[in-house]
C-alpha cells in the first residue's frame, strides 16, 4: 500500500478520535461547569423561598419562578396536546387528499422550526396587546402552546403511522367503528410516542425564554398565581440576574436548577422512545 | 324490554354518531391549530407591510439608515442588524461545520458500539442545554477570557456569540450528518476496501460523496437554528446599534434586535412595524430553507416515489 495513503489514513484516524473526544467533553464540561459553580447554592430555602434582598434575587431563592415555569408549561401542554393529537388522527385516519396532506405537513414543519422570537413578537402583539390579555400567565402559556403544537403534532402522526395497519384491519372486520379502533387500538398503541414527543416540546418550551420575555413573564412575583397576572419564570428569572448582573451566585443556581429539570425531561423521553423501540 | 331497546337504540345513535363526531372533531382540531400557527406569519407580513412607505422604502430599512428611535425624527433601519446576523452565523457555521461532520464521521464510521452511545447521548445533552443557559455559560467563561487576552474592555462580541452559537448547533449538524454517513450502503464500502484502500481513501471517495446531501442537509439545519437563537445572541453580541465591521466589533442580530426593542415599541409604531419587518426577514428564511429541506427529501430519500 502507498505509504502516504497510510500516513493520511493514520492521520484521519487521529483526528476524528480528537473530534470525538471534543464532543464528549464540550457537554461534560459546560454541565460539569454549572453544577461545580452552582451546587453549593442550592439549598431547600433556594428551592423554597421568594427571592429577598435589594435590589431583589440578591438573597432568598426562586420558588416563584420554579411554580412560574412549570405552571405556564402545564397550561400550554393543555392547549396543545388535544389540539395536535386530534390533527394528528385526522391526518392519518380520516384525511385523504393527498395535496392538502403534504401541505399541512411542510406548514407543520416550517412553524416547527420558526425562531421562537416569532412567536414571542406575535404573542406579544396579538395576545398580550390586540386581545387584551395584558402580559399574563394565559397570555404566556397560550404562546407556549402553539410553540409546542407543531412538535406534537409532527410527533404523534410518526407515532400513529407507526400503529401497524394489521391492528385496524382486524378491528374493522370485526365490524367496530372507525371511532372506536382510533380511540381503544391506535391511540392506545400509539401513547408512548405521543407522550416522548410531548415531554420533548416540553423540555423546549421550559428552556425557552424567547417567547415568554414579553407574553409573560415579570422580573418578581409573590408565589400566588392567578391567570391574568404574569408570572416568574427560570429562563427569564436567569437571564435578569445576568442581564442585570445582580447576583452570579443565583444565576449559577438558577441555570444549574433548569438544566436539572431538563435533563429529567429529556431522560423522561428517552425512556419513552426505548419503550417505543420495543 | 322497553329498557333494553332504548340502550340497543342509543348504542347504534352513538355508533352511527361517534365516527362521523370523531372525524368532525379531529378536523376541528387540525384547522384549528395549523390555521392559528398560519395566522402567524401571515400577520407578520401584514404588521411589516407598511415599512415601505417608510422614507426610503425597502433599500432604506434594509441598506442605507441607521437604526435611530430616539432621534428627531427617528429613523430605522436594520443594516447593523442583518449584517450582525450574517457574520454571526458565518462564523457559527465555519466552526461548526467541520467540527460536526468530524463528529458524525466518528460516530458513524469508526467508534467502537459503546463510545457511539455515549457520544450520542453527550450530544442529547448538549442539544437539551437552553438558549439562555448557553448565553450565561459564555458570559462567565468566553467573556472574560476575551477581555484579559484580547484586551479588549467588554468580551461582548460577534466573536463570542458566534462561539457558542458553535456549540449549539453542533449535535444537529453531527447528528444529522451522522445519519447520512450511516446511510451509505454497506456494498458500496465494502466494494471499495475490496479494492485494497486504506479507510480514509474510501471515506473520502465514497461515503462523503455518496453522504453529501445529508451533509447539506445538516449545514442548513445548522444556519435555520443559528438564525433564530435569541437568547445566547442577547446577551454575548454586545447589542450596539453600529454596523460591525469586524469580528470582535459588537453587534446586534435581528432576534436581538427584537427582543431588545419590543418591550418599548407602540403598537401600531413605526418602530412597531420595523420589529415586524426584521421578524419577516426570520420567517422567510425558515420557509425557504425548509422548502429546500423538503425538496432535498423528495429527491433524495425518496428517489422511487
Amino acid at each position: 500500500m502507498n505509504r502516504s495513503a497510510v500516513v493520511a489514513d493514520r492521520v484521519f484516524t487521529l483526528s476524528a478520535w480528537i473530534f470525538g473526544g471534543l464532543g464528549l467533553a464540550l457537554p461534560f464540561s459546560i454541565v460539569g461547569f454549572i453544577l461545580v459553580n452552582g451546587a453549593h447554592v442550592i439549598s431547600w430555602q433556594f428551592l423554597t423561598e421568594d427571592p429577598a434582598g435589594f435590589p431583589l434575587g440578591m438573597a432568598g431563592g426562586i420558588l416563584p419562578a420554579i411554580k412560574g415555569s412549570l405552571a405556564l408549561v402545564g397550561i400550554g401542554v393543555v392547549i396543545a396536546l388535544p389540539t395536535a393529537v386530534g390533527g394528528a388522527i385526522y391526518l392519518t385516519e380520516y384525511g385523504k387528499n393527498v395535496f392538502v396532506l403534504r401541505s399541512v405537513r411542510f406548514i407543520t414543519e416550517c412553524l416547527a422550526a420558526n425562531p421562537a422570537i416569532i412567536y414571542g413578537l406575535c404573542g406579544y402583539s396579538l395576545l398580550v396587546v390586540f386581545m387584551a390579555l395584558k402580559i399574563s400567565l394565559l397570555a404566556g402559556a397560550i404562546t407556549l402552546g402553539l410553540m409546542m403544537f407543531p412538535i406534537i403534532l409532527i410527533g404523534s402522526q410518526e407515532a400513529i403511522q407507526a400503529v401497524e395497519s394489521e391492528y385496524r384491519e382486524a378491528a374493522l372486520s370485526l365490524g367496530v367503528t372507525k371511532a372506536y379502533v382510533v380511540r381503544w387500538i391506535i391511540l392506545r398503541k400509539a401513547l408512548p410516542g405521543i407522550l416522548a414527543a410531548t415531554v420533548l416540546a416540553t423540555g423546549h418550551a421550559l428552556g425557552s425564554a424567547a417567547p415568554i420575555l414579553f407574553t409573560a413573564s415579570t422580573v418578581f412575583s409573590h408565589g400566588g398565581m392567578s391567570l391574568d397576572a404574569p408570572v416568574m419564570t427560570l429562563p427569564t428569572h436567569l437571564y435578569y440576574l445576568v442581564n442585570q448582573a445582580l447576583s452570579f451566585d443565583h444565576a449559577y443556581g438558577t441555570a444549574l436548577v433548569l438544566v436539572v429539570l431538563l435533563f429529567m425531561i429529556n431522560f423522561l423521553a428517552w425512556t419513552l422512545k426505548r419503550y417505543v423501540g420495543r | 324490554m322497553k329498557s333494553t331497546e332504548a340502550a340497543i337504540s342509543v348504542t347504534t345513535l352513538a355508533r352511527r354518531l361517534g365516527d362521523p363526531l370523531m372525524g368532525a372533531s379531529c378536523l376541528a382540531a387540525l384547522l384549528l391549530g395549523v390555521g392559528s400557527l398560519l395566522f402567524m406569519p401571515l400577520y407578520v407580513l401584514v404588521e411589516a407591510y407598511p415599512v415601505l412607505g417608510n422614507e426610503g422604502g425597502v433599500t432604506g430599512f434594509l441598506f442605507t439608515r441607521p437604526w435611530r428611535p430616539l432621534a428627531a425624527p427617528p429613523e430605522f433601519g436594520i443594516l447593523h442588524s442583518w449584517v450582525s446576523t450574517l457574520m454571526i452565523t458565518a462564523i457559527c457555521l465555519a466552526l461548526a461545520l467541520p467540527l460536526g461532520y468530524g463528529i458524525g464521521l466518528f460516530v458513524s464510521e469508526i467508534a467502537p458500539r459503546f463510545v457511539q452511545a455515549i457520544l450520542q447521548s453527550s450530544l442529547q445533552i448538549l442539544a437539551g442545554i437552553p438558549s439562555v443557559v448557553y448565553g450565561f455559560f459564555g458570559y462567565v467563561t468566553l467573556l472574560p477570557l476575551f477581555e484579559s487576552h484580547l484586551d479588549m474592555p467588554a468580551g461582548e462580541s460577534i466573536l463570542a456569540a458566534a462561539i457558542i452559537l458553535s456549540i449549539m448547533v453542533l449535535p444537529f449538524v453531527a447528528s444529522t450528518s451522522a445519519e447520512a454517513f450511516r446511510a451509505v450502503p454497506a456494498e458500496t464500502k465494502e466494494a471499495a476496501f475490496a479494492q485494497g484502500v486504506t479507510r480514509w481513501h474510501v471515506i473520502r471517495r465514497v461515503v462523503i460523496p455518496r453522504a453529501a446531501p445529508g451533509m447539506f442537509a445538516g449545514a442548513v439545519l445548522g444556519f435555520a437554528r443559528a438564525i433564530g437563537e435569541t437568547l445566547a445572541v442577547l446577551m454575548l453580541a454586545g447589542n450596539s446599534l453600529a454596523v460591525p465591521t469586524g469580528v470582535l466589533d459588537r453587534g446586534q442580530p435581528l432576534t436581538a434586535l427584537i427582543a431588545t426593542e419590543l418591550g418599548e415599541a407602540g403598537v401600531g409604531s413605526r418602530k412597531f412595524h420595523a420589529l415586524f419587518a426584521a421578524g419577516l426577514i426570520l420567517v422567510v428564511i425558515t420557509v425557504i430553507i425548509n422548502a429546500g429541506i423538503w425538496a432535498l427529501k423528495v429527491k433524495w430519500v425518496r428517489p422511487s416515489e
